[in-house]
């Protein structure tokens, strides 16, 4: 049995379930709409005041606040009638079971960006991006396969104690601060100043070596994160 | 129970080795240095009151726990070395079916038969569904299956990548009878393929399927017979130590 076989039964697996039920998909898609309409009152003291620095911020604080609702929901449904002893059972390498989920979550969150983004653009951004598109793309993904790493290493390691859905955002949140700030700051400059990627080499390289970073990290210890 | 190998002459080989288990948890010690082996084909029933280290056992045969100490082999294979062929060998039937509720019933047979590497995949669970009388809920999801329905098609996601050796851990709990009876004429179909190891309260059962009875209490082997004893006498002993374990 190939690896790779496994990692599509296990993410094919998700996926079904995800899209019958889409209890994850819904209650992360309402969180973001009402973050961005809570951002918008909060954030407009004055008519017609420019937000555009403030925006790189509030989008990806609202993706990552999103994504731990994800990431609890994502492994509950594994402890549910013992699934995970079911998936423990099979002779899976370890590894493969982390990217699998970690490749559910990605998906899962790139659904929400599609219906976030342009809602957020109509909200938040006076200046038109169009052209700036392919940067912003590379920036959204390079984040997103962080957050996703860190936060399918660190829901597996919590999922097992009584108080997961505390533990997971004390773990997560200091942690994913580096991609918060190289992310929010690409971000703000792509919809402030037209960055290209030549402005952006910097962040998107510290972005590639974290995610390089944690998939190593989770590559090693993953194995231990999932058993007892 | 363990036998040397020169007394071993001419006997099935073992296809499952305990030697000195131990686990703890914390500070807590649940098994206190279990020894025993079961031969090829055999059945081994495992008796004990609640908390003596049965199903702790079964989940370290499984490669679901790992042992603190002592050597365990299941079909070959060190299951702290080498777990993988260790959990191609085994299947495992818990009362907890672990099944995803929001697929229906071929879906979790495919995602386990994908995950296993099954042949013949669709053929396989067609045989699986129709054997324990599910064909016709074979779209449905298993949210809407009663208990004992959940518990048939957990029966078939363990035994749906032909393990050698199966573990049961309470396998008739909470079945009604017609459910009994169809879990029992599958284990009496399939009985001279595999090694059993059965975690049980049901005495009646445990006497009437295992070639090899024990009972644990407070993680140590308490007692062991082979089959074929006198069962009013195994029964006395298990009420014995059943108390003995519950008054602790």
């Amino acid at each position: 049995m190939s690896g790779w076989a496994q990692f599509r039964a296990i993410l094919r697996k998700d996926l079904i379930r995800e899209l019958r039920t889409r209890d994850m998909l819904v209650s992360m898609i309402l969180f973001v709409l009402l973050a961005m309409v809570i951002f918008h009152y909060a954030f407009t003291v004055k008519e017609n005041a420019d937000l555009t620095y403030f925006t790189g911020g509030m989008l990806w604080v609202t993706f990552i606040f999103a994504m731990l609702l994800g990431l609890n929901r994502s492994f509950a449904q594994e402890k549910d009638e013992r699934c995970l002893d079911g998936l423990l059972l099979c002779p899976v390498d370890r590894v493969t079971i982390f990217f699998a989920k970690s490749a559910g979550n990605l998906i899962f969150l790139l659904i929400i960006q599609a219906v976030a983004v342009p809602v957020f653009t109509l909200f938040f951004i006076e200046h038109n991006y169009a052209g700036d598109l392919l940067p912003f793309l590379v920036v959204l993904l390079l984040a997103d396969v962080g957050i996703c790493a860190l936060g399918t290493l660190l829901a597996t390691i919590s999922m097992n104690t009584r108080s997961r859905d505390l533990l997971l955002p004390i773990l997560l949140l200091p942690l994913i601060v580096p991609v918060l700030i190289a992310a929010t700051g690409a971000t703000t400059l792509i919809f402030a100043e037209g960055a290209g990627f030549a402005d952006l080499a910097a962040r998107l390289l510290f972005l590639l070596g974290f995610d390089a970073v944690f998939l190593v990290a989770a590559w090693g210890t993953y194995d231990f994160a999932i058993g007892e | 129970m363990s036998d040397s190998p020169d007394r071993r002459e001419g006997a099935a080989p073992l296809e499952i080795e305990v030697e000195g288990l131990r686990k703890t948890f914390g500070r807590r010690e649940v098994l206190k240095g279990l020894s025993f082996s079961l031969e090829r084909g055999g059945f081994l029933s495992i008796f004990g009151p609640n908390g003596a280290g049965k199903t702790t056992t079964l989940r370290v045969l499984a490669t679901l726990l790992t042992p603190s100490a002592g050597r365990i082999t299941v079909a070959g294979h060190d299951v702290r070395e080498d777990p993988m062929p260790v959990r191609r060998a085994i299947g495992l039937i818990s009362h907890d079916p672990m099944l995803y509720l929001d697929l229906t019933a071929q879906e979790n047979l495919r995602f386990y038969a994908d995950m296993y590497g099954v042949e013949g995949r669709e053929a396989r669970i067609t045989e699986l569904l129709e054997r324990l009388e599910l064909s016709h809920r074979r779209y449905d999801v298993v949210r809407t299956f009663s208990k004992g329905m959940r518990q048939r098609l957990a029966i078939a996601r363990a035994i749906l990548h032909r393990p050698r050796v199966l573990l049961l851990d309470e396998p008739h709990s909470g079945l009604d009878p017609r459910a009994v009876d169809i879990f029992d004429g599958l284990l009496a179909d399939i009985r001279a393929e595999h090694t059993f190891v059965m975690v049980t309260h049901n005495i009646a059962k445990g006497l009437e399927l295992g070639t090899r009875l024990m009972i644990v209490e407070s993680g140590r082997i308490a007692y062991e017979q082979a089959a074929g004893g006198d069962p009013a006498s195994f029964t006395a002993v298990y009420r014995e130590h059943v108390q003995e374990g519950s008054a602790l």
